[in-house]
């Protein structure tokens, strides 16, 4: 009876990891009762093996050296795209005459998928790091800037009008009503930018590269080594989840009275 | 002053045209003048006008976005079949929701693109690759909105279809699915873009043909103004696609508009 009661109240975590505890045993199961043809096992792993290899790469040193390339083409691609963002997000909102003249470029950028410029973006900055720095910030920007520029937008008019009256200039007012209206939409933007900035690594070391955790997935494909394969993909998804969930949290500490909408990455 | 009349009326569109137009002219003027082209790296607007007829005219470029959008086709359309009845499920059934969402949240959160290699050297350099790649990831926000919809479909219409003794079918067709359509376009969207992205990194990765492959390899070949075509055809399609989406949600469900954040 206590167990009942135990899993009532905890079903959902219970099905829900009962569910990957599950899909992970059947996988690793799959060479037990079939007998893959030639072809495709050369194409199978396990996930015992891709833990294996984990560890070994783990051991030699080869994920420490790829993921902190990669890492520093994150973090300077996000860190550039929202010292442009931010402010230029806020500009629009609060100007007019800007948003007019930089509206078709934000929306045809950013309704666009932004790799397709990564050809270019190698031929002009090599295959170095920049050309990475560069895609993942054409990535993360326009969503931060958009939807720093709605939540400027959707602040209380009548809010504005109070601080006006009272006599703050524009400095005051960014300051004291526009910043702290438009934050919760500023985080829900950097969610969505953290997605862009992650697959523009991704996509950034795949071509041109010599290193990055990008980089180790391609040459580990081209050699049919699928298990390091795996490695680097979970480390992405892991990462991916992990950033997500915190700005989530963070986004409903800050918007709790904001309306449930769906999931957008 | 009738001028005058029309920049206060429409003085946004004025504004975005002008500013289009002077940036394209600075870019060649600047180039034509100022600082001489070194084609291999740097082109201009006349010579992207110029590849632009001559592709226009040429086979080519229509049977590289024939190729790639047979590739997205079904990589989109199987992604509707398999997104929408398990997003239907998901809001439906509860248990189902419990056990599925931590997985399909991992999954959507997670950079999929990172199996293109491994997609494309499975399945090869052909539309199957990039259709799987293309499925894998427009797949998540067609189950993600739609089990969104049906969450939030207004519970006194299924009571009132329960009251009146409608079946399950009834409640799927006549309230469920109906309610969902707004999300379901929204989700729509949300794929188009991802799709896209599957097809022109597949594309990138590994191919003989498609507009991806094109702009990749007049990429490597320094011919700039032919890669410029192909990201300006791309661009436009994108555009095109997403904006008429957007047009469709707000047509179906017009108390959406602005509401949602990009």
């Amino acid at each position: 009876m206590k167990l009942k009661t135990f899993y009532a109240e905890h079903e959902s975590f219970i099905l829900g990891t009962g569910f990957i505890v599950i899909l992970l045993a059947f996988w690793e199961s799959v060479p037990l009762w079939y007998t893959l043809p030639k072809g495709m096992a050369l194409f199978f792993t396990t996930p015992s093996k891709v833990a294996a290899a984990f560890q070994q790469l783990l051991i030699n040193g080869e994920i420490e050296k790829h993921f902190y390339v990669s890492a520093i083409a994150f973090l300077a691609g996000l860190g550039l795209s929202i010292i442009v963002g931010l402010p230029l997000g806020l500009l629009m909102g609060r100007s007019q005459t800007l948003e007019a003249l930089l509206d078709p470029y934000v929306t045809s950028f950013n309704a666009s998928p932004r790799i397709v410029w990564l050809p270019l973006m190698i031929l002009w900055f090599g295959i170095g790091i920049w050309s990475k720095i560069v895609i993942v910030f054409a990535g993360a920007v326009f969503p931060l800037l958009i939807n720093t520029y709605a939540g400027v937008k959707n602040v209380n008019r009548v809010l504005v009008n109070v601080v006006r009256s009272f006599g703050a200039n524009e400095w005051q007012l960014m300051k004291v009503v526009v910043l702290p209206n438009s934050l919760p939409y500023i985080i829900a933007g950097l969610r969505l930018a953290i997605g862009r900035a992650i697959l523009g690594v991704v996509v950034g070391e795949f071509f041109g590269s010599s290193q990055g955790l990008g980089y180790m997935i391609a040459s580990a494909a081209t050699n049919y080594k699928v298990d390091v394969v795996f490695v680097g993909v979970a480390i992405f998804m892991t990462l991916s989840v992990i950033l997500t969930l915190a700005v989530k949290r963070l986004e409903s500490r800050l918007a709790s009275w904001r309306p449930e909408t769906a999931k957008t990455f | 002053m009738n001028a005058k009349v029309y920049y206060t009326e429409h003085r946004r569109l004025v504004l975005g045209v002008l500013s289009v137009i002077f940036l394209v002219a600075a870019w060649e003027l600047l180039l034509t003048y100022v600082f001489p082209v070194n084609p291999f790296f740097f082109t201009k607007p006349s010579l992207i006008a110029e590849a632009f007829k001559e592709q226009v005219q040429g086979a080519k470029l229509w049977h590289d976005l024939a190729i790639s959008s047979r590739a997205f086709l079904w990589g989109f359309s199987f992604a509707v079949i398999v997104g929408i009845p398990m997003g239907l499920v998901m809001g439906w059934r509860r248990r189902v929701e419990y056990a599925l969402d931590p997985f399909l949240t991992a999954m959507y959160a997670s950079p999929l693109v990172a199996l293109a290699p491994l997609l494309i050297i499975v399945f090869g350099v052909g539309v199957l690759g990039k259709a799987a790649l293309v499925f894998l990831l427009s797949v998540f926000p067609f189950v993600f909105n739609v089990f969104a919809g049906v969450k939030s479909t207004d519970a006194l219409l299924i009571n009132v279809i329960r009251s009146f003794g409608g079946t399950e079918k009834d409640l799927y067709f006549k309230v469920i699915l109906p309610s969902t359509m707004p999300y379901l376009i929204a989700g729509a969207r949300l794929a188009i873009g991802r799709g896209l992205v599957g097809i022109i990194v597949g594309e990138f990765y590994a191919a003989s043909e498609g507009i991806g492959f094109a702009i990749s390899q007049a990429g490597d070949t320094y011919r700039l103004p032919d890669m410029f075509v192909g990201i300006i055809i791309l661009s436009v399609i994108a555009v095109v696609l997403t904006e008429a989406m957007r047009r469709l949600e707000l047509t179906v469900a017009p108390w959406r508009a602005g509401e949602e954040v990009r």
